[in-house]
């Protein structure tokens, strides 16, 4: 299985430090198998992503990291389940973010592969999968907890749970930079999009701050963002929000407002390849940026309660491997394979429902950010999200800096009304979806 | 309101320039060999992909990688009339379903050799002119105005006052009797095809540095260049650059005042609205219709 990991990027001196990097891996060490171990079937676990086509940005990243992780726990040994030692093996199905592609993928990951568990980006594919998911009782992940309902009894969203951490960078902007009143937003029209919509609304409106006009929705096929940069800066906006637009629309829209003269502040979920929208602007025009993914060499990462492996010499090995290619995703689906695992070694079992039922047991988890809580009923209808902190980035000096670990929960608590009345305006609570 | 429709304005004149380069290209193909190029668009992409190699990756002029994008798209133009169009002269449902094939063959190649994600081309110049606070047009894309002008400018000397530009409007008119003349359709197919490929190839060029270059960035354009020619009216250059101003326009003040979504919407509707009441469109002939 290794060599597949070789491929054309990835020498055998990478390969190797890469392997010996493991060595800092000590918190999986509970979980590994000692020498005596018989050693089992490889576990399959399918990737289920956009690996080519505009979002393929938010899959072929996470795939990389991925891999990086079954390499590094490989070299260990695998992982210890029910006295065997198992190792991972990556399946992955590019679905080209299309729902009748993901289903298709994610039959052939079942059938054909005999996989144990599938991560997915989600959003509109995940409408294509979930028949197969409730015919099979697979257990699926999605990095966006606007999928869930009361009906998707085995999808879990363990590490990201979009749209609804991007409450904090509001929340942080607002009392930090007090000043900043009015707002404009746009955002592809998609199950992406309009969750994060009515998140961002009910951001500003539990922070005051007053939207000048209607969020401005586009077409998936826009290349021009010079229209959609003119309407919004026609109202002076404090504050121009670039909601959970992809990276391919992030760097153009930033550059049209660098071009068009703005010089106000921007929030966006992500930024994604941001030395790349300096370069398109400046470091001057893209300094204060707010977005909601740290870096992982940033110091923030080394704080005790931070549950993800090593993130430091994960960021190293990964920057090595796919220079300037690190984005929002990359970290993501090695932080669900290490909750993953974890329950797995826990049940001793690979099998969904063990794994499932081992997840939710305690009603709480170790999130990449810090312990947190399945949750969710409220606004979904079902506790499948394990939310806690949520880091708010901020770029200064052309580098990205984590200014603080938010409590998304605590924003909910306050403010849990006004989200569900912007979700349920944009048709985004589960009975509507 | 002023400034607003100012840069709405510039905006559209924009779109206009990049929209006529790709539209002339396809409609020009469309009358000569009779075929409709749904690979049209993946040219468009070749063209930005040969800047990103020679100008982003190995960091030669801009203006030599733009050059490069026009004479190598123009030779893959040639390419697909040898090997497909040629072959299949007489089938114009061969030749869509080849262009089609040749589409995801060129969308492959590029995804094999560049990778999947978006492309960073970096900014050839960061120059805006600035004609008021809110009245902007950066110089990157006064060059694509500017181009777009010359190179139809260029065109249409060529054709009207060329041998080969005799030849080839003889052969859009009528190939048959253009034969009988002793116009040698084969070499004027193949100019057909150089031109077209090299229009859109320079079109990718031009716009590289200001959009997302990826894989499948052909298809955001082919559509719109497909409204645009039926409006315009299958076969007419003149219609096709008059569609692509008018388009740009509509496209761009509606964008701007209501919704993009609406923008495309209205601009299929125009489409309809065009063969329903003017079925060869606004410059389009029976013959071609």
């Amino acid at each position: 299985m290794f060599a597949n990991f070789l491929g054309k990027s990835q020498t055998r001196r990478k390969f190797l430090g890469s392997a010996s990097a493991f060595a800092g891996f000590s918190a999986l060490s509970s979980a590994l198998p000692g020498r005596a171990l018989a050693q089992g079937e490889p576990i399959k676990i399918g990737f289920l992503a956009p690996l080519t086509g505009p979002v393929a940005g938010w899959g072929k990243p996470g795939l990389d990291g991925v891999q990086i992780w079954a390499e590094w726990v490989n070299a260990a040994g695998g992982i210890n389940v029910g006295g065997e030692s198992r190792m991972f093996e990556f399946i992955s199905y590019d679905n080209e973010y299309d729902p009748s592609k993901a289903r298709t993928g994610a039959t052939k990951l079942i059938q054909e592969d005999g996989v144990k568990f599938i991560m997915m980006l989600g959003g509109d594919t995940w409408a294509g999968v979930q028949p197969v998911a409730d015919r099979t009782g697979m257990l699926f992940s999605t990095l966006l907890n606007s999928d869930l309902g009361p009906e998707t009894t085995t999808l879990l969203a363990p590490a990201e749970s979009h749209p609804v951490y991007n409450v904090t960078g509001v929340e942080w902007m607002a009392e930090n930079y007090p000043d900043l009143k009015t707002a404009v937003m746009c955002a592809q029209e998609d199950a992406l999009g309009l969750p994060s919509v009515a998140t961002y609304l009910a951001a500003f409106e539990a922070a005051g701050i007053e939207m000048l006009e209607d969020p401005i929705l586009f077409d998936w096929e826009t290349t021009d963002f010079a229209p959609i940069v003119t309407r919004m800066l026609s109202s002076d906006p404090d504050i121009v929000s670039l909601d959970t637009c992809y990276p391919d629309y992030v760097h153009p829209i930033m550059e049209q407002l660098f071009q068009q003269g703005y010089s106000g502040q921007v929030i966006s979920c992500t930024a994604d390849f941001y030395g790349q929208i300096i370069e398109k602007t400046s470091v001057e025009f893209v300094e204060g940026m707010i977005f909601q993914f740290p870096d992982f060499d940033d110091p923030a990462m080394n704080q005790d309660f931070i549950n993800f492996q090593n993130p430091n010499k994960f960021w190293e090995v990964y920057n090595e491997r796919y220079p300037g290619q690190w984005g929002a995703v990359s970290w993501e689906y090695a932080s669900i394979m290490d909750i993953w695992s974890a329950a797995a070694v826990e049940a001793g079992s690979v099998e969904p429902d063990d794994v499932l039922s081992t997840l939710l047991a305690s009603g709480t988890g170790k999130h990449a950010f810090g312990d947190a809580s399945w949750w969710g009923e409220d606004l979904f209808g079902v506790d499948h999200t394990l939310l806690g902190n949520w880091p708010v980035v901020r770029i200064e000096g052309g580098k990205a800096r984590i200014k603080e670990f938010r409590s998304v929960p605590a924003w909910y608590d306050k403010h849990g009304e006004i989200l569900k009345k912007h979700m349920r305006a944009y048709g985004q609570m589960p009975d509507q979806r | 309101m002023v400034e607003l429709l100012a840069q709405t304005g510039l905006n559209a004149i924009y779109a206009a320039a990049y929209m006529s380069l790709i539209a002339v290209g396809l409609v020009l193909v469309f009358g000569v060999l009779g075929v409709i190029n749904f690979a049209h668009g993946e040219l468009f992409m070749i063209g930005a992909y040969v800047v990103v190699a020679i100008y982003a990756d190995f960091q030669m002029p801009y203006v030599l990688a733009a050059a490069a994008a026009l004479v190598f798209v123009g030779a893959v133009g040639i390419l697909m009339e040898r090997t497909m169009f040629g072959p299949l002269r007489d089938n114009p449902l061969g030749g869509l379903v080849a262009s089609i094939g040749f589409l995801l063959i060129l969308q492959a190649l590029v995804s094999v050799q560049f990778g999947v994600r978006m492309e960073h081309v970096p900014p050839v110049t960061q120059d805006v002119i600035v004609i008021s606070e809110k009245v902007r047009l950066p110089v990157q894309r006064l060059a694509v105005i500017i181009a777009s002008i010359v190179f139809l400018s260029l065109l249409w000397i060529f054709l009207r006052k060329s041998k080969f530009g005799w030849a080839l409007r003889a052969s859009a008119q009528d190939r048959e009797a253009a034969s009988l003349q002793g116009i040698s359709i084969t070499r004027i197919s193949i100019i057909a095809m150089f031109i077209g490929g090299a229009l859109a190839g320079i079109a990718g060029a031009l716009t590289a540095p200001l959009i997302s270059v990826n894989p499948h960035m052909g298809h955001s354009v082919i559509v719109a260049a497909f409204i645009v020619i039926i409006v315009g009216g299958v076969g007419s250059l003149e219609g096709a650059v008059v569609a692509s101003i008018a388009y740009a326009f509509v496209h761009t003040i509606i964008t701007t005042f209501w919704d993009g979504v609406i923008a495309d919407i209205v601009g299929l509707a125009l489409m309809l609205a065009v063969l329903i009441i003017k079925p060869t469109g606004l410059f389009g002939t029976a013959d071609r219709a």
